[in-house]
């Protein structure tokens, strides 16, 4: 079945249900469905076409996406917080004929922009569609191909990943059944539609028949005052928490009546969830793991679980199976570290017109995460950092994060980064980045490493730094890191 | 343009995609128009703070304050009184 179904099977069984609401406006199942097979109609005699989707996020996206699927084409939604040239490059590569866009986004990007595309559709508000162009070409696609969301290119040139319908109903259905989701449920969509988590919020409610609330994170006041319109599940990466945690007091209002609060697209710390905790006791605090490539979800870690294994993502999702492999493609024992692989109906088809990234990414029915990680012995399994983001050093393979835990827990630091710099004899060495604490001594730290390291992981030199060396994603790896330490280099 | 909203001006040009030529008419949206995104605001909010000695009470932070050269200009007029 299409999502889309789910829009129509609803609006026969509970016609009037709010779907989605956005600021002062709202709309039915019913009516989202009728608009859905207007905005079809003019998508209908395209025959499983590409459409790169450029559109804010608001009600009028979602209908967008939907009357792409509902038409039997294949929705290219484009991160639109992208700057102009990256979505150029993108779109070089992506060999896309068609594009509808918002009347906002269209004067936005400016005619040229569009030049490239043989049909141009531009949706002002509601339903109506102006036709600038309409050229339509014939394309072969894979016959399952529904939906391609861009990675955001945390290394390098973003990628598609082709996801199917069964791929997008089965994550879906998993993330019901995790999350407990119900048609008097509402979620509030703050981040991005465009990419893996937002996408997966759209879907899953909208097939459990519950509603939507979609806003921003950007002018806290309306953001707070979404989540108080009786939103009972809200979703975040970590660093939305963080942001609204540092308005306590109206956090502990705005959050008073949410039931669930969901994080993915990072590792949640144990001081955001105390924060959390301390201000609205009853919050069920649900961090999940995932991959754009696994539609969206892979793992999550159950509530009751989040103080004590805070530092793990917990078990997989009904229907998905994760296992730990090392070099040969095979599992390891408890405790070993390995790659993270996973299997399950969510698993992408694979990278748009790219083979050969699909030959590595799927491995004998297993989608290599690129995360390295250890089974414990519950069945949780703990990342331990990027197989990227390994270091050599001399004929040493370092994991940095490893390294980071190891000085952190053993002297007075906030945190620890590991920078990997060239070293004349060694070819890298290590050089450290500490957020320190009112203790921190930068001899007592020389002294830790030189008793505890092996000598080629003494570090050759160790900065302090006030900020977390985050990417514009939220997250942080050898990338993020080295960045950061160029700009304290530059700014000594 | 009064000095308030050209020392905004000066900081999107340093902190933002929008480029030293473009123009910005005072009622511009911001976020609309990709110039500033959430974590962006947050940054141009601390600035503002600081620059003005001032505190924006989180019932401040709305669209009609904050999302254009004009909202921005008035709320720190309002403030700075």
């Amino acid at each position: 079945m299409r999502i889309d179904a789910y829009i129509a099977e609803y609006a026969r069984k509970t016609p009037p249900q709010i779907a989605l609401e956005e600021g002062k406006k709202s709309i039915s199942y019913r009516c989202l469905d009728e608009d859905i097979n207007t905005i079809a109609s003019s998508l209908m005699d395209f025959g499983h076409c590409r459409f790169a989707i450029l559109a804010e996020s608001g009600i009028q996206y979602i209908k967008m996406l939907m009357a792409v699927y509902r038409s039997d084409n294949i929705a290219i939604p484009l991160p639109i917080e992208m700057p102009k040239f990256s979505l150029e490059r993108i779109l070089d590569t992506a060999h896309i004929n068609n594009i509808i866009a918002t009347e906002t986004q269209y004067s936005r990007f400016g005619e040229d922009f569009f030049e490239r595309f043989g049909t141009v559709l531009v949706f002002s508000n509601d339903t109506s569609v102006e036709t600038r162009r309409k050229r339509i070409a014939t394309e072969t696609n894979n016959p399952e191909l529904r939906l391609v969301l861009y990675t955001s290119g945390t290394t390098g040139t973003p990628k598609g990943v082709m996801l199917s319908d069964r791929n997008l109903v089965s994550n879906a259905e998993s993330i019901i059944n995790v999350l407990g989701i119900k048609s008097n449920d509402k979620a509030a969509l703050v981040i991005s539609p465009h990419h893996a988590f937002g996408n997966s919020i759209i879907d899953s409610h909208l097939m459990a028949g519950g509603s939507i609330g979609i806003g921003t994170m950007n002018f806290m006041e309306s953001t707070f005052s979404l989540i108080e319109s009786g939103v009972s599940i809200f979703y975040g990466v970590p660093s939305t928490y963080r942001i609204l945690l540092r308005y306590p007091e109206r956090f502990r209002v705005a959050f008073g009546n949410v039931r669930t609060a969901a994080s993915a697209g990072g590792g949640m710390d144990l001081a955001t969830v105390k924060n959390m905790r301390d201000l609205c006791s009853n919050i069920e605090i649900l961090p999940m793991y995932g991959q754009t490539e696994a539609t969206a979800r892979l793992a999550y870690l159950p509530p009751e679980d989040v103080d004590e294994f805070v530092d793990t993502i917990g078990r997989p999702i009904p229907g998905v199976m994760l296992e730990v492999f090392g070099d040969d493609n095979r599992s390891v024992e408890p405790n070993i570290t390995g790659e993270l692989v996973a299997r399950g109906e969510n698993i992408l088809l694979g990278y748009l017109d790219d083979a050969i990234t699909t030959e590595k990414k799927i491995i004998d029915g297993w989608m290599h995460t690129g995360d390295l990680a250890q089974k414990l012995p519950n069945g949780y399994f703990r990342l331990l950092g990027r197989k990227d983001d390994l270091i050599k050093i001399g004929d040493h393979r370092v994991n940095p994060r490893e390294v980071e835990k190891l000085i952190e827990n053993n002297n007075d630091v906030s945190r620890v980064f590991v920078v990997p710099v060239s070293h004349e004899l060694l070819g890298t060495a290590i050089s450290l980045m500490v957020i320190p604490t009112a203790g921190t001594e930068i001899d007592t730290l020389f002294s830790f490493c030189r008793k505890n390291l092996p000598g080629y992981l003494y570090p050759t030199e160790i900065l302090f730094i006030d900020n977390l060396p985050l990417t514009e994603n939220g997250k942080i790896s050898n990338r993020s890191i080295m960045e950061e330490y160029q700009n304290v280099k530059s700014s000594m | 343009m009064g000095q308030i909203m050209n020392d905004i001006l000066d900081y999107l040009k340093d902190n933002s995609f929008i480029d030293r030529e473009s123009s910005l008419n005072s009622s511009d949206s911001l976020t609309q128009n990709g110039i500033m995104d959430s974590i962006g605001l947050l940054e141009l909010m601390d600035h503002i703070c600081e620059k003005y000695s001032i505190e924006i009470p989180e019932d401040m932070l709305t669209p009609e304050n904050f999302d254009s050269l004009q909202g921005i200009n008035d709320l720190i007029v309002k403030l700075t009184k």
